[in-house]
């Protein structure tokens, strides 16, 4: 039975997520059994259970029962995913009680946090709310988790500036700080040396290469350790080189007039100099690049002519210079001819800005509306119970809030209805 | 007030029950009491259907009974039988013949009442609390259609302990409304499901939801040709959709419309919004009542795109209504609704059926 299990676990390898505190091996089992014929119901009550406890509960600890579901959450679904919810719950957690005082610093819901921020596209924007907001800021796990960050993304050096911080504030536990602390400080001076010893320019294609495939997101979390400078010349003429071929309109007839981004040239401030901001308006998106901002079109020239003298409304993208080098082996993808022209096409539109949602900006927005809700700025409020209903990862009506307390209530009174749900269509007449 | 002082009489020889309204706020419109109410939160109310002879009403409460009563043609309401579940009731409905009346339960059964034996007996079994039931009649079959929290729809022939079909749907079903040939389905998180019964039951088609909040209650409305055309949904946050299954200028024909508010948008006071508790459509007019937990009722005509009444505001919210067959009579219940958790609910408070004259505020105001 238990060989049986191994061999289960051994060949759904590559959909677990891991874990930070690690998975029990059981719980892995079941889920991976349960899991094969769909969502089984025992899950599903389990969950259900957990909905009806965040509802009803009325102790002055709730945020006990959304850890436990949480927790939950993590160990049932190994392979993560849009059902588990967890997404959704640890926005709702954190969003939940960031007026809570008293959880700033506790570890559970420093801990909810901190897998809140690994769930965005943006962890440092979160990790640097969280200290703005005073949550976790005496928490050594703030510090490690949001140093690993930095040390992922290739710095190090504000990887370490994050553990002084958290030296400042008196993180505790301290050892815990100093020995991840220390940690970083090896695999810092181990990097350097490996660096001198090794060839440099073989290591630099093979990144270019990484970078033009895909955003690749760095999972673990120890061992990832990206060089600090990505944008090398090859990057460069591979980009530019993809570009001219995909999107020719925009090529180089505009590039005059086109900044490019280089992120080596942004002196970003380090984490203790965003403590001034106010984080009342949400943050510009920093993953954006080559943003055009909107300016006023009667200023701009257009150029007229051009060195021949003729009038030129479009110019035709020129033609690369140079043969893409195509290997032998290699077929053409597949693809449907354009019949449309992209100008005025309106089926494949871009995405409108205004839609754009970070889990921080919906953060950021909910506590704007609690803000003019207390100051009594807003337009309208709803007349029911919206925490109650729509906590958690699903919604429940009405009907169902009040049959949970009223199965609640019935439940130590009698054994009579207990006894009929068990036993379905047994006394169909009377 | 005085307002509507003129509306108030009801049926023909009605004024003589008038007698016992009160002038506290339970009763503001002075509409007729039905007598022995419920002594929990009434959750449905249904009319016999036309082939019966008279008005008889039945209503379910979370008290766990379903009962019944005469509406006699001066308004006076004789209190008839009554059924017990084991847990709270939360719909029921006719047979076609008005013989029978089925009851869904939160102890996940549903009953077949027979009128004329005062039996009832199991006939539909789910895995969570049914939270709709309607008959359906085909021309070639008949059955009960049962809606509930265990994301499955069942259809039952009464006789035979297991459903003679059932369909799994993505979520809990909230609310549903039946007119042969179509069903009507909205659950949670915002889902539409649209079904045919033809034949037998297949879902035809999915609808994305024209409202952004939660769905609570539909109603299935009629073209001139007494044909299902559509259907009004309501939600919990102060609007109703009109929907058509297949019209001619989508953009145009569907709508949405805000109900159930407190007055003024521009004023300095922010907007209560209220959940929409339930929607009926006027048998001959087509017109629809929709009664919200802000404990008012509203008269609507969807085709002119107008409010035709508003009443007054009762001390508690109304939990749902429905026309007689004929359209002459229109029964609202006043109870908690739960919109605002268990803190405020009162069981001491009781709770009130009122009837109320529907001839004439429901037509159409520029109908020939």
């Amino acid at each position: 039975m238990a060989e049986g299990g191994d061999v289960e676990w051994e060949l759904s390898k590559e959909n677990i997520q891991p874990l930070r505190r690690g998975r029990a091996i059981s719980a892995l089992h079941q889920a991976l059994s349960q899991q094969q014929d769909g969502l089984s119901s025992a899950i599903h009550q389990q969950r259900q259970a957990f909905e009806s406890e965040l509802r009803m509960y009325d102790g002055d600890d709730p945020l006990n029962v959304w850890d436990r579901y949480i927790k939950w959450t993590e160990q049932t679904f190994p392979q993560g995913g849009k059902e588990s919810n967890l997404a959704t719950l640890l926005e709702q957690v954190a969003t939940k009680f960031t007026e809570e005082k008293k959880y700033h610093n506790d570890p559970r819901y420093v801990d909810i946090w901190i897998k809140f921020a690994e769930n965005c596209p943006e962890p440092l924007d979160i990790y640097r709310y969280m200290q703005v907001q005073g949550i976790g800021v005496t928490q050594a796990s703030l510090y490690i988790a949001w140093s690993e960050e930095y040390e992922n993304q290739g710095n190090c050096r504000k990887a370490d500036l994050v553990y002084q911080e958290g030296f400042k504030k008196f993180a505790e536990p301290h050892d815990k700080l100093l020995q991840f602390h220390k940690a970083l400080q090896a695999r810092v001076s181990r990097q350097v040396m490996m660096e001198v010893e090794e060839d440099d320019s073989d290591e630099e294609a093979r990144q270019a290469e990484r970078v033009s495939l895909a955003d690749l997101k760095h999972r673990g979390k120890k061992k990832a350790i990206a060089p600090i400078n990505r944008a090398g010349p090859a990057i460069r003429s591979i980009s530019g080189g993809l570009q001219s071929r995909s999107t020719p309109v925009l090529g180089n007839a505009s590039n005059s007039r086109m900044v490019i981004f280089d992120e080596n040239n942004i002196e970003s401030a380090g984490p203790s100099e965003h403590k001034l901001e106010s984080w009342l308006a949400p943050p510009t998106s920093r993953a954006k690049e080559n943003e055009q901002r909107p300016e006023r079109w009667c200023d701009v020239k257009m150029p007229q002519k051009n060195k021949f003298g003729h009038t030129v409304m479009a110019p035709p993208p020129p033609k690369p210079s140079f043969q893409p080098f195509v290997e032998e082996s290699d077929q053409p993808p597949t693809m449907t001819p354009c019949k449309i022209n992209p100008a005025v096409n309106t089926v494949l539109s871009s995405r409108k800005p205004g839609r754009e949602e970070t889990p921080l900006k919906r953060l950021q927005e909910h506590r704007q509306q609690q803000k003019e809700a207390e100051s009594g700025k807003l337009q309208e409020q709803s007349m029911y119970c919206k925490e109650l209903l729509l906590s958690g990862a699903t919604e429940f009506c009405f009907e169902e809030l009040r049959a949970e307390r009223y199965f609640k209530k019935m439940v130590p009174k009698s054994h009579e209805v207990g006894g009929q749900k068990d036993q379905p269509s047994a006394s169909a007449s009377n | 007030m005085s307002l509507f002082g003129a509306n108030t009489g009801f049926g023909a020889g009605g004024t003589g029950v008038f007698g016992n309204t009160t002038t506290d706020s339970h009763n503001p419109m002075k509409d007729v009491e039905v007598t022995s109410p419920p002594d929990d939160s009434i959750s449905c109310l249904a009319f016999s259907p036309p082939t019966m002879p008279g008005n008889f009403l039945i209503g379910g409460s979370w008290a766990n009974d379903v009962r019944c009563w005469e509406v006699q043609d001066n308004g006076q309401t004789v209190p008839k039988a009554q059924q017990m579940h084991t847990g709270p009731v939360l719909d029921a409905c006719w047979s076609d013949d008005g013989s029978k009346v089925f009851t869904a339960s939160c102890d996940k059964t549903a009953k077949m009442w027979d009128l004329n034996s005062n039996q009832a007996m199991q006939i539909a079994q789910h895995d969570g609390p049914i939270k709709a039931i309607h008959w359906i009649k085909a021309p070639n079959y008949s059955c009960i259609m049962t809606g509930s929290w265990d994301k499955t729809l069942k259809f039952w022939d009464t006789r035979s302990p297991n459903p003679m079909m059932s369909l799994q749907m993505p979520e809990r079903c909230y609310c549903a409304d039946v007119v042969y040939p179509m069903a009507v389905v909205a659950t949670a998180e915002r889902g539409l499901i649209v079904y045919q019964l033809e034949n037998q039951p297949s879902e035809f088609r999915r609808i994305d939801s024209p409202l952004k909040h939660q769905h609570r209650c539909v109603a299935i409305f009629k073209d001139k040709q007494n044909k299902p055309t559509g259907f009004a949904l309501g939600s919990i946050e102060g609007r109703v959709a009109i929907h058509y299954i297949n019209p001619p200028n989508p953009a145009k024909d569907n709508f949405t419309f805000k109900c159930h508010r407190s007055n003024g948008t521009n004023t300095t006071t922010p907007q209560d919004i209220y959940a929409v508790n339930a929607i009926s459509f006027h048998p001959v007019h087509g017109t629809l009542a929709t009664v919200g937990s802000d404990g008012r009722f509203s008269f609507w005509d969807k085709d002119a795109r107008t409010k035709l009444k508003t009443s007054e505001q009762l001390d508690q919210p109304i939990t749902a209504c429905c026309f007689n067959n004929n359209g002459n009579i229109f029964a609202y219940a006043s109870s908690y609704d739960w919109s605002k958790g268990h803190e405020y609910y009162n069981p001491q408070k009781k709770n009130y059926i009122f009837l109320r004259n529907a001839a004439e505020e429901l037509k159409p105001r520029n109908k020939k």
